[in-house]
Parts: C-alpha cells; structure tokens; sequence
C-alpha cells in the first residue's frame, strides 16, 4: 500500500529505493520537493509533508546522515508508518553499519545494498500488527463476567461488587453503598466478608463473627466490632473526597523551585559547563577518569541533553524579538537535526547546538532564488514593457518613504520612474508624493536626460479605485516608455476584510512584477499574523490557480533596533521569501541590502 | 642619591628572589637543568610540527563540484569515483573522497561534490573555496536559456570571491545533460555566458551595499572599456561537453572523457 520508500545518504546519493506496485511515476519530483520545502527551510518539526496526492513521512540518521522517506497516497490513513520508519530505520543500521560507518562517500558509492527482503518482512510485520489491533468486537453474554456469577451470590448484595439489579430497592441503595465503600479499602474487606457470608450456615456464621471479633480485640482493640451501626456509619463516609486530577493535594508539588534551580544551574554558566555538569554526574559513577569521559570521545546526543541548551537558546530568541512560536519551531527542527549525532572530542553540547543554530538562522535568511533589481529591470526594458512593483504592509510602516528610497536609487542607475500614487485613502499621500517627486527631479534635473523629467507621479486625487488608477498607471508607463512603476498603496491591518479584499483585487488585476511587503523591524510577534493574513487574503481573492503571493520583504527602521534583529528572522521564516531591501534612515540614501552573516551574528551574540 | 636608593629599593624586593632562584639551581643537578631546557624543546618542535600539519590542509588539494540545483554534480561525482549510475536527490550537505587522475603519474585529490541548492551554496562554497585547485563548474545545457542569469549570477559570485581571485584556481565550465536532444553547445555557453557577465559587471557594481557598511568584493573581471571574455580572466578557464546519464541510459557509460581528460591535465 506504500507508493515508495527511499533511503539516501544527505549528500544526495540513492542508497536503496522501493516502488509500490503499479507505481509509474518516479518519486525523484515529491522527494526533492519535501527536501526543499522541509528540511532546507528548517520546519523539519513535525515529520509529515504532502505534496499533490501524496503524503510523505521521513526520518533523519544523524549520525550516519542518512534520511529515510516513505511515500502514499494521502486518501489511506495507514497508522502503521510511523513505528515501520523507525523499524526500517534500526534494522538498516544494524545491517550495513560496517558501511555506513567508513568516512567518505566512496563507499556509499561502491557498496550495493541488497534490503529487499528485510525491507519486505518489515513491511509484512507492519501491515499484520495493524491488522491484528482491529476493531475491537463487543463480547457475546457468555464471555461476559456476568454469566459467571451465581444467581444467590447476586441476592443481598450488602456491597458487593458491582451489585446486580435483581429489583427492589434495597438492592439499589446496596449498590450505591457497595460503590462508595469500594474505594474504602479496609471497610470493603470487612463488607466482602459479610458478603461472604450469606452462603454459610447460621452456625458458621456465629463461628466466624466469633474469631473475627477476637482478631480485632487483638489487633485493634480501640476499635469495637460492631457491625450494624458501621453501615450506617459509612454512608456519609462513603463519600469520599474527589480527587482532581490536575490539582494538587497539597501545594508541595507546585514548588517548582528546587527543579528550577538546578534547571538554571547547569545551562546558566556557558562553555564547559556542561561538559562538567557531565562531569559532575560521571563522577559519581566513574571515579576519577569519569569527568574526563564527559569531555573526550565520541558520545551521541540525545533529547534531554539538548533540552537545556535549546530551551535557553528559545528565550535567547525571543529576548532578541524573533517570535515566539517561530523561536519553539526553530529549535525543535534543530533538535531533529542532531539527534543521535556523534560530537567529536572536546566538543561540548552546548557549542554543537549553537553551530547547529547559527548554520539553520544563515541558512534560513539566504534568498532562494536570485535578487537582482537591476538585472531584472534591464531584462524587462528589453522587452519593452514596464517593471512594476508593488508597495504593501500595514500603517506606518514605512511604504512611501522606502518606496521615494527606491526610486532614488533606480534614477541613480539611469533608470526612468513612474510613481502610481494608489493610496487615494490617507490625507496628504497624494501630495507627499508630488513633494518626493519635485525633490528627487531636483537632484536629476531633466537637462541630463534628453528634457524628459526622470521621476513622473500617476495620481488622480482621493477617494478613486486603486485597482483601476494602477491598471491605468502601467498602461500609461508602457504608451511613454518608462523602466519602472513603483505603485503605493494604502496601508491596512490584516484583519480588515473589505481592504484586504481590495488589495487583492489590485495585485490579481494588474499582476506587477514584484510584490513586495513593507515591515518594520520593530514588529515582534505581529510579524507572523500580518504575513499569514496577507498571504492569506492574496491567496483566497485572486481567480487564477497560481495566485501571486508576497514575492520579497522590505524591512524598514532598522536603524532604531540594536542588535534585537529578530524580525528579520520571522519575517522571511514564515514567507519563505527574500529580504530584498533594508531600510536604514530616513534620507534618501538610507537603502541596503541584507547581510545574512552580520544579522545572524547580532542574533546569536549574547 | 634618593633616586639611587629607590632604585635599590626597585630592585631589593627582586633581589632575594633571584639570589634564592640561582640558589636553588646551583643546587639542583644539573641533569635536572638539561631536562627543563629539553622539554622545552620538545614543547616548541612540537608546536612547530603542528603548525606545519595543520597548514597543510589549506594546500589546495581539492577539486570542487560546484554549480546549480539539478545540474548533476551528484551523478558526476558518483560516475568519476565508481563509474556506476546512482538515483541521487537533492543534496543537504557536501560530499567528498579521493580521487585518482588518469594520469602517468596517478596523482591523488579530494573530489568534493558541493551541495547547490541556494540557501546552502554560500555557506559551503565559503566553507571550501581556499582549499580549491581546481573548481568544476556543472551548468544544465538542457535548460541553460531559462537560467542563464542564475548561471551567470553564480559564476561572477565565484569569480570575484577574493579568495578565489587569490589562489587562481583552474576553472572548468562542464556543460552537462548534453544526452538530451535540446541541448546548447559549449561555445554558445560560452557566448551567452560572456554577454550576461557584461552586464552582470554594470550591475553588481550598482548594487546597495549590506547593511552593516561592509562593502562587497572589489574585483572587476575582466578590461575596464571591453566586453567581457573568459579569456580576460587571470585563472585558466575551460568548456567542454559532458554527460553523466550517457547516451545509452543509466546502464551504459558515462561520456565524461573529455572531463576526466582536463582533470588528469592538472
């Protein structure tokens, strides 16, 4: 029933692959997806990925770097996968450990690895222990504990055990004291004893009354035997105190304070700590040459050895503004990473953790496709249409100011700039514009041009349709020729419908070039709802089946955060998008680029 | 004379010290002498042989497979070492092994297949590149047309690496996937190539510095006044034909020859 499984080395390498019966396609496209979407952009998190019909499972080998991926069809819900990954996994260890544990890919190359069969009995064991769990029958009346009991034994039930309705009253009163005496343990004794009892004789009774009232002379003698009164007795004991599960019964187990303590004792101090931490708990195993063990010689890693160290590194994110739910998925995908993976010597796992952050937080602010403007508007001036870009994002972020940045930095390159003013909503745009307009033709008098001045504003005042004065804008752009249209809109809260909506409309109407998402970097958890929501909203409100979605980040006041540089991080972890520009200040020079080292290095410094 | 006396008085605090130091030299064998001086010369030899060690690693003796995602370096690693045919997906980290040239002299190096997806290709390439003789440059000539500015973007980002303008390592441009029927040739690669790094040139330069004021690299390939040509380039540059599938499928030979040919000419 699975469509594929593979197994290959993380250098790229097929080790050995399994196709389903009447499978054609090749599982190459689905695989290489799951690596790029998943595990390249470290949400490698929950271990399930679907791609079109199918539903891929996989599992990391740290320690021989291997990724093991199994393939079907998203419509079976087969509950045996996960626990047969982890099978198949410890089985091809075992088997091919001699291989696997050379260094070198030569030896992946050259070594055949024949798991069919294995592979094959695993698969068959898998599918049977899911088909022996199957649905459980109900139990006919014969097989049930009811046909066992006697009628007489179901007579008189003075609490006893789960007491049979016979009729009556006196039964159900019985019942409901036999059920509240049960959690009584020594009463109940004493009620399965008289229970015991209706099936003797008077005179066995009298003998057994006889020895027990000598028992408990001798035993408890505080107490009197006295049966009659003690059923009555019990009734209000009966009921007992309800135990909450998740209360305490005494505010002990909320005194988190010795485990706290040693929680911030062995994570607070850095470096070699945790090697002595080791050490410290070798000691009290392995005499001397223990502490040194902790520190020398290959030792893999496990969940609760990274656990301190990751959950230091969370609050360490977060305290630098990167949000919080992106901080918890960061670290559990780099915990999925190194685990079961062998430190070198003198390696602590506190520095293996860090590296293993700092190479995913690089990784991660990397642009996935190339970034160049410049390039892309020379490519569109070739032919012979307008590049137009698109200015999005909530209030105050920045949009106008960046975007008069840009054009900036366009005509200085020798590029003609059309402003499409869109934003017919917020008092004063149209004229903020006109202003950048007439300053930056200033700077680049038309004289230099051939008379033509190199910055145009498109307006048409306030209260019109963005969507058509853009629409009219390009057309324009295109009639007289210019390099690039950068079109301002309105700034506007995700969660305001009607204006998403007419957001949307503008981008699927006029489809620019680039679409691109103003956000400040002082924005700290916002920055997750504000890219979902707009995502969200350009997604749903375009007709086509390709939807243009946010296609780059302009992060903006960068100048105003020190070294809390967090942002950046949500930001391009939840779009998967690149930061395209970074702004710095206020003047028109203010514009960079994005150093993914220097941002990563502001990150991680303590 | 006051200054003679704190001056005495500078030195009298060290005085004792030294005439009790000397005493107990005087005092100590002398073999006890000779060992100290001997293991301090053991300690600076070995610190020397270390140093030496270690450098050697950054010996360039290694030969890079670098180029973009799904161009075959994996397949072409794997056709080099072994000659055999191998399903490969998308890499996550680098491979290596040592390789022996078809040479006379069957020289030895590390062949080290770099992973090329975008996110990861900076970090290795950094990780690598002063190690690198030799790099091999593995372009997709099936689908050169739609990537030449992704090409282009890669080889000027390799070209004008300091470390890389540094070390003048030999270049080899491989044009790959040359079984399939749409394939470019190697000169019109070539040409292509040439016209976009003129470009790429005009616009590397224009671009925004990073954020942190450091500037980007400062070479400029190639004459100042003239189009680009490879042939302007200070390292050795070379493009040939290659495919690792083959002509026949995955069971016949790999048509690396000419491949394998430059590699054994280093």
């Amino acid at each position: 029933m699975l469509d594929f499984f593979t197994i290959f080395s993380k250098g790229g390498i097929v080790l050995w692959c399994f196709q389903g019966t009447g499978v054609t396609e090749s599982f190459t496209g689905p695989v290489n997806a799951l690596i790029r979407s998943v595990i390249l952009q470290e949400r490698s998190g929950n271990n399930s990925y679907s791609h079109d019909a199918l539903s891929l499972k996989y599992k990391l080998d740290n320690e021989f770097e291997l990724v093991f991926v199994v393939g079907f069809q998203k419509i079976l819900t087969l509950t045996y996968v996960d626990k047969f990954i982890d099978d198949v996994q410890l089985h091809f260890r075992d088997r091919y450990k001699n291989e696997l544990e050379q260094k070198g890919a030569l030896a992946l190359l050259n070594s055949h690895f024949a798991f069919e069969d294995d592979f094959k009995m695993l698969l068959r064991e898998a599918e049977e222990s899911s088909k022996a769990r199957g649905p459980t029958s109900m139990r006919s009346f014969n097989a049930s504990l009811k046909s066992q009991k006697t009628v007489k034994s179901m007579i008189e039930t003075k609490g006893g055990d789960k007491g049979k309705e016979q009729g009556g009253k006196k039964n159900k009163n019985a019942k409901k004291e036999g059920k509240g005496e049960k959690a009584k343990a020594p009463t109940s004794a004493q009620k399965t004893e008289e229970n015991g009892n209706q099936g003797l004789t008077q005179e066995e009774i009298i003998q057994k009354k006889r020895e027990e009232f000598i028992r408990k002379r001798m035993g408890a003698p505080v107490e009197k035997p006295s049966k009659s009164p003690k059923p009555v007795k019990e009734k209000p004991k009966g009921k007992e105190k309800r135990v909450w599960t998740l209360g305490g019964s005494s505010t002990k187990e909320l005194d988190y304070s010795q485990s706290n303590g040693n929680g911030a004792h062995a994570a607070g101090d850095q470096g070699l700590d945790r090697g002595r931490g080791g050490g410290r708990r070798c000691c009290r195993e392995g005499g001397m040459f223990g502490m040194l063990k902790g520190l020398v010689g290959s030792k893999s890693l496990s969940q609760e050895d990274m656990e301190p160290v990751l959950d230091k590194m969370r609050d360490h994110l977060i305290a630098k503004n990167v949000a919080a739910e992106i901080a918890s998925q960061l670290c559990d995908s780099v915990a999925k990473k190194l685990e079961g993976k062998v430190m070198g010597t003198f390696t602590t796992v506190a520095s293996t953790v860090k590296g293993a952050l700092q190479d995913s937080l690089v990784q991660i602010l990397q642009p996935k496709r190339r970034v160049d403007i410049l390039r892309d508007v020379l490519e569109a001036r070739s032919q012979r249409r307008p590049f137009v870009i698109t200015f999005c994002g909530v209030n105050g972020v920045g949009k106008s100011t960046n975007l008069a940045k840009i054009s900036f930095w366009l005509i200085e390159n020798g590029f003609t700039v059309l402003i499409a003013a869109c934003d017919t909503f917020r008092a004063g745009a149209v004229e903020q514009l006109r202003t950048h307009q007439r300053r930056l033709n200033s700077l680049h008098p038309p004289q230099d041009h051939g008379g033509r001045p190199i910055v145009q504003l498109y307006e048409k005042g306030y209260g019109k349709d963005a969507a058509g004065i853009a629409m009219e804008a390009i057309a324009y752009a295109r009639n007289q020729a210019f390099d690039v249209v950068l079109v301002d809109t309105a700034g506007r809260m995700q969660d305001n419908t009607p204006l998403m909506t007419a957001l949307a409309k503008l981008i699927a109407v006029n489809m620019p070039d680039l679409v691109l998402f103003v956000g400040e970097a002082l924005v700290g958890n916002e920055a997750v709802d504000q890219l979902v929501k707009f995502n969200q909203a350009l997604a749903d409100h375009s007709m086509s089946d390709k939807p243009r979605l946010i296609d780059g980040i302009v992060l903006t006041k960068f100048d105003t955060i020190d070294d809390k540089v967090g942002a950046a991080i949500s930001m391009t972890y939840i779009t998967g998008q690149p930061i395209v520009f970074v702004g710095t200040g206020q003047t028109y020079n203010d514009l960079r680029s994005l150093n993914a080292r220097a941002v990563v290095g502001a990150l991680m410094k303590a | 004379m006051e200054d003679n006396r704190d001056v005495e008085a500078g030195e009298n605090p060290f005085q004792p010290y030294l005439d009790a130091l000397r005493k107990e030299l005087e005092h100590q064998d002398p073999i006890f002498i000779i060992g100290i001086i001997i293991s301090l010369a053991v300690v600076v030899i070995s610190f020397v042989l270390l140093k030496y060690f270690l450098s050697s690693k950054t010996v360039q003796s290694a030969v890079l497979l670098v180029g973009l995602c799904d161009s075959g370096k994996t397949l072409l690693f794997s056709r080099l070492l072994s000659g055999k045919f191998k399903k490969t997906q998308t890499s996550i980290t680098d491979s290596s092994a040592p390789y022996k040239a078809k040479n006379e002299k069957g020289s030895s190096w590390t062949l080290i297949d770099l992973p090329g997806h975008d996110s990861l290709r900076p970090q290795y390439v950094e990780k690598f590149k002063s190690a690198a003789r030799a790099i091999v440059f593995v372009v997709d000539s099936a689908i050169f047309q739609k990537e030449v500015r992704d090409v282009a973007e890669f080889l000027y980002f390799l070209l004008t690496d300091s470390a890389v303008s540094r070390n003048v390592p030999y270049l080899i441009v491989a044009c790959n996937k040359q079984d399939i029927t749409m394939a470019k040739s190697a000169k019109l690669i070539q040409q292509q190539l040439e016209k976009e790094m003129n470009t790429l040139r005009v616009t590397r330069s224009a671009a925004l510095g990073t954020q942190d004021g450091s500037a980007g690299s400062s070479v400029y390939l190639g004459k100042k006044g003239k189009d680009f040509e490879f042939s302007q380039l200070p390292m050795k540059v070379e493009f040939l034909e290659c495919s690792a599938r083959g002509s026949k499928g995955e069971n016949g030979q790999a048509d690396i020859g000419s491949l394998e040919k430059s590699l054994a000419n280093l």
